[in-house]
């Protein structure tokens, strides 16, 4: 057994505690826990609270209005995947958190989990004795990054299954706290620069819905990955093509995603090739992940050809 | 070679099965609802009054001395019992007598990362493994010894600079048959190539846990998790300077081993240590990521093979070298070091043959023996050498192996004595089912099919200590209720040995399996087995189970013969019933039977045993490798693989084995369908690799083993060679059909899209490059 490091724990069932909670300094948001209970055990940061969000109001539920779907972010990936609604109008989020780890995980992981996910890196998602034998790594303890010894930002790749399509979309998600609410577009969520600071949310903001303008171009979920299910994506995309463009958001290369777009769809895997690095936070050599965002690019846009 | 050798005369080998159990199917194993329902109780599930729990501190280095180790502070912490070091447990101990190279903790040195350095007991796990983090430990690190060429280069550092050999090479085995070289110069075709093997390990659902309990007589009683509770048992003694009768091993359920619990590890011996000095229970329970470290797994094997072939497929030559890196400690390195060569020459015959190889002491996690141990490896490069050639020459594989198989009752030219072999018709078998001979190279682009055979032991003919004591014995009693308990030192680790010593014992009885009840593995109560290892368990204890169960039958048979008024020759044992052939209605019951005989005789018990055959060898040096017989196998598998990805998809695998005799359907598919896919992770995702000494994937979302989604569709065909030594003529079977599965797989890759790939894993990263190279 490994076990958990001790924390507090608190389980609030009105809006108010529930964002009076979240602003406490160490306070970490425990939505479904299989991201993060597995994090705590290796050590990767120790919350002195977790705020449990199995309790509070409004988290829940997927509502249509004005064309636009509103996910409640407390919703499991199965129960988001399983939804009329989504299935409907967006087939793409469905085969996304279809592709998430494996059915009992997509039973606990919520969607607002998996957009708050934290990176993940080869050298950082190990246990504390592991990472001692490398002298830390950067996201953690460390004061070298093993993936690039001699930059100082560190490169752990966002790694949500959910994000690119998302992105694609236009979803924006809510965030609420003890001093308002307000909503930030997927896209300006994540921040590229280092991959300890990838999220532009404020301390206290909780997450509490994704919503999605109903899509108007065919958009396709691609992620690769060694084994047929359980793995963490080796690179994940998202296409979109319209009449007059053709979009691609590309993940899990880097601290967050990044989009490419093309007038001409024949340049979008080249473009998304020469745009995506790898580095080695994951265990595929990086020269076949960065062929596989150009090969992921292509085929997607094949599927969505007319 | 020699001929001529058919068998001992009295055999159950061709006898039918007369008791209706033998070949058979359809029943359920004696003891597994418990699994399913939940009842079974593993070690971890143990719990006792005033139990304490241990973990270990390990060493972030791959090579170090330890200047210093301060326990003060984590004896201090709540919770704290006891700290212990690599002082307080300082006996030298190994698997096998040549190889007594480890303590349970590191003493004034570390040999790789990961080794336990010191244990700390306390009151519950969380407090133990806070108090580890609070010893402080100073090292001086050493230059570590990383790669095989390290290893070999004798101005490196030694990794046990007590040993008096002053190299770091554990065991070089050289052997050479007939004129290699001469063989060579006058064949037809002669390719040499390099080949390269990589390291894997067991991944057992259940991590290696112990618990000790000190018995108020100053006994000691271990319940341990292992695969070999004799060996274990023997080695405790020695390590805890105890006499062996006051120790008690006992084996609980295992939750699989496939190699990975043949050793006795830090958990038993820390745990039995500290509850003799706290006089309370101790359990020890590794952690996922410990058991990578704890590794024995598969070597990784650097190889060279040059081979001669003549225009008509003949083999007739094998030159042969192997390097294997063993990490940090023996384990079972000595037996490897034969293993990776002895078997060259089976399963084809072959005249000519050398092998020289090298098992190495590098700083990584020690390796030792998983699933094919030693075989495996060589036959790879084996397989995949015979269709490079075979496609060279424009012959058919097929063909060319059969052509060459070893033939039954002969002698190989090393001395190995081989007896029943069906390999043609298992070769035959998986090449009609599969359609081999439509689809090899007449399949659309991206598709590929490929053949390859092999041959495995059925137990060693020697334990890892010499004596001239039975490998296995069984006692058998029965009650008045008629149930019969079978006691075995076997280790039933999940392969269903238990269930197949009940089989066994019931044919010969003429009840039914579930009327047994099979004790198993505990020191105090069964009679000693050597262990699960070398696919020895329903060959070997099956036998004992045998001649046990036959003096019992005499006994029985006696009563009821008498009481019908037939000679016992005319009674038949099926279904609970004893009766006259042919005259159905002239029996009794099977209970009858029973106090008719505890009547006559007194109470019913039987002894049997079983020790392999004397086999005269005219290699003295050939002590490890021979096996009263062996096991074939054929396998073709079906792949694709996506030429822009480099993706391999293995479709369909089909696996003909020779098993001598079917003793239980299910529960050799069951194994057979296991072979195939650990040898499927091996070939689509398993490798063991290391980063300056640090273990990369030290956990099973890293460490890819297949899932569900990644198994071909597996088809297995049983056939049956009656062998004149196994237990109604049956050999192993959860072993040998792993040895085929990998080259299988290459060779397909090759008919697939063209390229060679002389090293496993191939995932897709590498069979881009391969493709890419093209």
């Amino acid at each position: 057994m490994l076990p958990l490091p001790s924390f507090a724990y608190e389980a609030p069932d009105t809006r108010d505690d529930l964002l009076a909670l979240a602003a406490t300094p160490g306070a970490r948001l425990l939505a479904g826990g299989t991201d993060l209970l597995p994090s705590l055990k290796h050590r990767l940061f120790s919350p002195s609270t977790l705020v449990s969000l199995r309790r509070a109001p409004g988290l829940r539920g997927v509502h249509l209005t004005d064309g636009e779907l509103s996910i409640g972010a407390a919703q499991t990936l199965l129960a988001v995947r399983r939804h009329p609604l989504v299935g409907e109008h967006l087939p793409a989020l469905a085969d996304a958190c279809a592709g998430v780890a494996t059915r009992t995980i997509q039973a606990m992981g919520t969607l607002g989990g998996n957009l708050m996910l934290d990176t993940r890196c080869v050298y950082y998602n190990q246990p504390v004795g592991w990472r001692a034998a490398v002298n830390g790594c950067l996201k953690c303890e460390g004061d070298t990054c093993h993936v690039a010894r001699t930059g100082d930002g560190c490169y752990a790749a966002h790694s949500a299954d959910t994000v690119p399509v998302l992105w694609l979309m236009g979803a924006r998600v809510r965030l609420e706290s003890t001093s308002g609410v307000r909503e930030l577009p997927v896209r300006e969520l994540y921040d590229r620069e280092d991959g300890r600071r990838w999220l532009r949310s404020n301390p206290g903001e909780v997450l509490t819905r994704i919503i999605v303008p109903l899509p108007r171009h065919p958009i396709i979920h691609r992620k690769v990955r060694l084994r047929a299910s359980i793995d963490y994506a080796a690179v994940l995309v998202a296409v979109e093509r319209s009449p007059e463009a053709a979009r691609a958001v590309i993940s899990a290369i880097g601290p967050a995603p990044i989009e490419v777009s093309s007038a001409d769809p024949a340049e979008l895997p080249k473009l998304a090739y020469k745009a995506s690095v790898p580095l080695r936070t994951h265990v595929m050599a990086t020269t076949w992940r960065r062929h596989m965002v150009r090969v992921s690019v292509r085929r997607a846009l094949e599927q969505t050809a007319p | 070679m020699t001929a001529g050798y058919m068998g001992p005369p009295d055999t159950h080998a061709r006898a039918p099965a007369e008791g209706g159990v033998v070949g058979g199917g359809g029943r359920g194993k004696i003891d597994g609802l418990g699994k399913i329902v939940g009842t079974a109780r593993f070690t971890a599930d143990l719990k006792l009054p005033r139990m304490a729990f241990a973990k270990v501190l390990r060493s972030p280095h791959a090579h170090a001395r330890i200047a210093s180790l301060e326990a003060a502070a984590a004896r201090a912490m709540p919770g704290v019992l006891d700290v212990i070091t690599g002082e307080d447990v300082p006996v030298r101990y190994g698997a096998i007598p040549v190889g007594q190279d480890e303590t349970a903790l590191a003493l004034n040195k570390v040999r790789y990362i990961g080794e336990p350095v010191a244990c700390v007991c306390a009151r519950t796990e969380e407090q133990a493994a806070e108090a580890c983090r609070a010893i402080r430990v100073v090292y001086e690190p050493l230059p570590a010894i990383l790669t095989i060429d390290q290893a070999l280069d004798r101005s490196q550092p030694l990794i046990h600079e007590w040993r008096r050999k002053k190299s770091n090479v554990l065991r070089r085995v050289f052997q050479s048959y007939g004129d290699v070289d001469a063989a060579l110069e006058a064949a037809d075709l002669v390719i040499e190539q390099e080949y390269e093997y990589p390291g894997s390990t067991h991944v057992p659902l259940e991590t290696h846990a112990a618990l000790a309990v000190p018995e108020p007589d100053g006994r000691l009683k271990l319940y341990s998790s292992t695969q070999n509770p004799h060996y274990m048992h023997r080695t405790l003694a020695r390590v805890l300077k105890m006499e062996q009768q006051h120790i008690r091993v006992i084996k609980p359920e295992v939750g699989a081993g496939y190699g990975g619990k043949c050793d006795t590890f830090v958990t038993d011996v820390c745990a039995s240590v500290l509850a003799r000095r706290l006089g309370r229970p101790v359990r020890f329970e590794l952690e996922r990521e410990e058991v990578f470290y704890a590794h024995r797994g598969r070597h990784r094997t650097r190889m060279w093979l040059k081979m001669g072939m003549n225009r008509d497929g003949t083999i007739t030559a094998v030159d042969f070298k192997a390097w294997a890196d063993g990490g940090a400690y023996a384990s079972f390195g000595v037996v490897t070091s034969y293993y990776l060569g002895v078997f060259g020459t089976i399963p084809y015959k072959l005249e000519n043959y050398r092998f020289t190889s090298h098992r190495v002491y590098t700083n990584h996690p020690p390796c030792g023996p998983k699933r094919g141990h030693g075989a495996i490896q060589p036959r790879f490069a084996l397989e995949m050498h015979i269709d490079r050639m075979a496609t060279e020459l424009d012959l058919d594989p097929a063909a060319v192996r059969r052509i060459n198989c070893v033939e039954p009752f002969t002698d190989t030219v090393n001395g190995l004595r081989v007896t029943s072999v069906a390999l043609k018709e298992c070769i035959d078998a998986v090449v009609a089912a599969s359609g081999y001979h439509d689809k090899r190279g007449k399949l659309p682009p991206g598709r590929g099919i490929g053949l390859a055979a092999s041959a495995y032991m059925c137990g060693a003919l020697h334990g890892v200590y010499q004596n001239d004591m039975p490998h296995s014995g069984v006692q058998v009693k029965v009650d008045r209720s008629g149930r019969v308990t079978i006691f075995s030192g076997t280790a039933d680790v999940g392969q269903g040995s238990n269930h197949m010593l009940a089989c066994l014992v019931a044919e010969r009885l003429g009840i039914h399996p579930e009327d047994c009840t099979v004790i198993e593995a505990d020191t105090d109560l069964t009679p000693v087995d050597l262990g699960s290892y070398s696919s020895r368990v329903t060959f070997m204890a099956g036998n004992a189970a045998v001649d046990a169960a036959d003096k019992l039958r005499a006994t029985i048979l006696a009563a009821a013969a008498q009481k019908l008024g037939q000679p016992v020759e005319a009674l038949v044992a099926r279904d609970r019933v004893i009766s006259v052939r042919d005259q159905p209605d002239v029996k009794l019951t099977w209970r009858k039977a029973v106090d008719l005989a505890e009547s006559a005789t007194g109470t019913l018990g039987a002894t049997g045993s079983y020790r392999p055959p004397k086999i005269g060898n005219r290699f003295r040096r050939q002590s490890v490798g021979p096996s009263p017989s062996y096991s074939f196998t054929a396998q073709v598998a079906e792949v694709t693989v996506d030429e822009e990805t480099g993706v391999l998809t293995v479709d369909r695998v089909w696996c003909a084995h020779d098993l001598g005799r079917t003793l239980h359907r299910e529960i050799a598919e069951g194994q057979i369908e296991g072979c195939v896919y650990m040898g499927v992770g091996e070939a689509l995702c398993e490798d063991q690799t290391y980063e300056r000494g640090l273990m990369r994937t030290p956990s099973i979302l890293e460490y890819r083993i297949p899932t569900i989604d990644d198994v071909p569709e597996i088809f297995v065909e049983l056939i049956e060679s009656h062998d004149p030594e196994g237990p109604f003529g049956a050999k192993e079977c959860g072993e040998g059909p792993q040895l085929s599965t990998v080259p299988a797989i290459g060779n397909a890759i090759h008919d697939a899209v063209g390229v060679w790939m002389g090293r496993p894993p191939y995932t897709p990263d590498r069979l881009f490059r391969a493709l890419r190279r093209k």
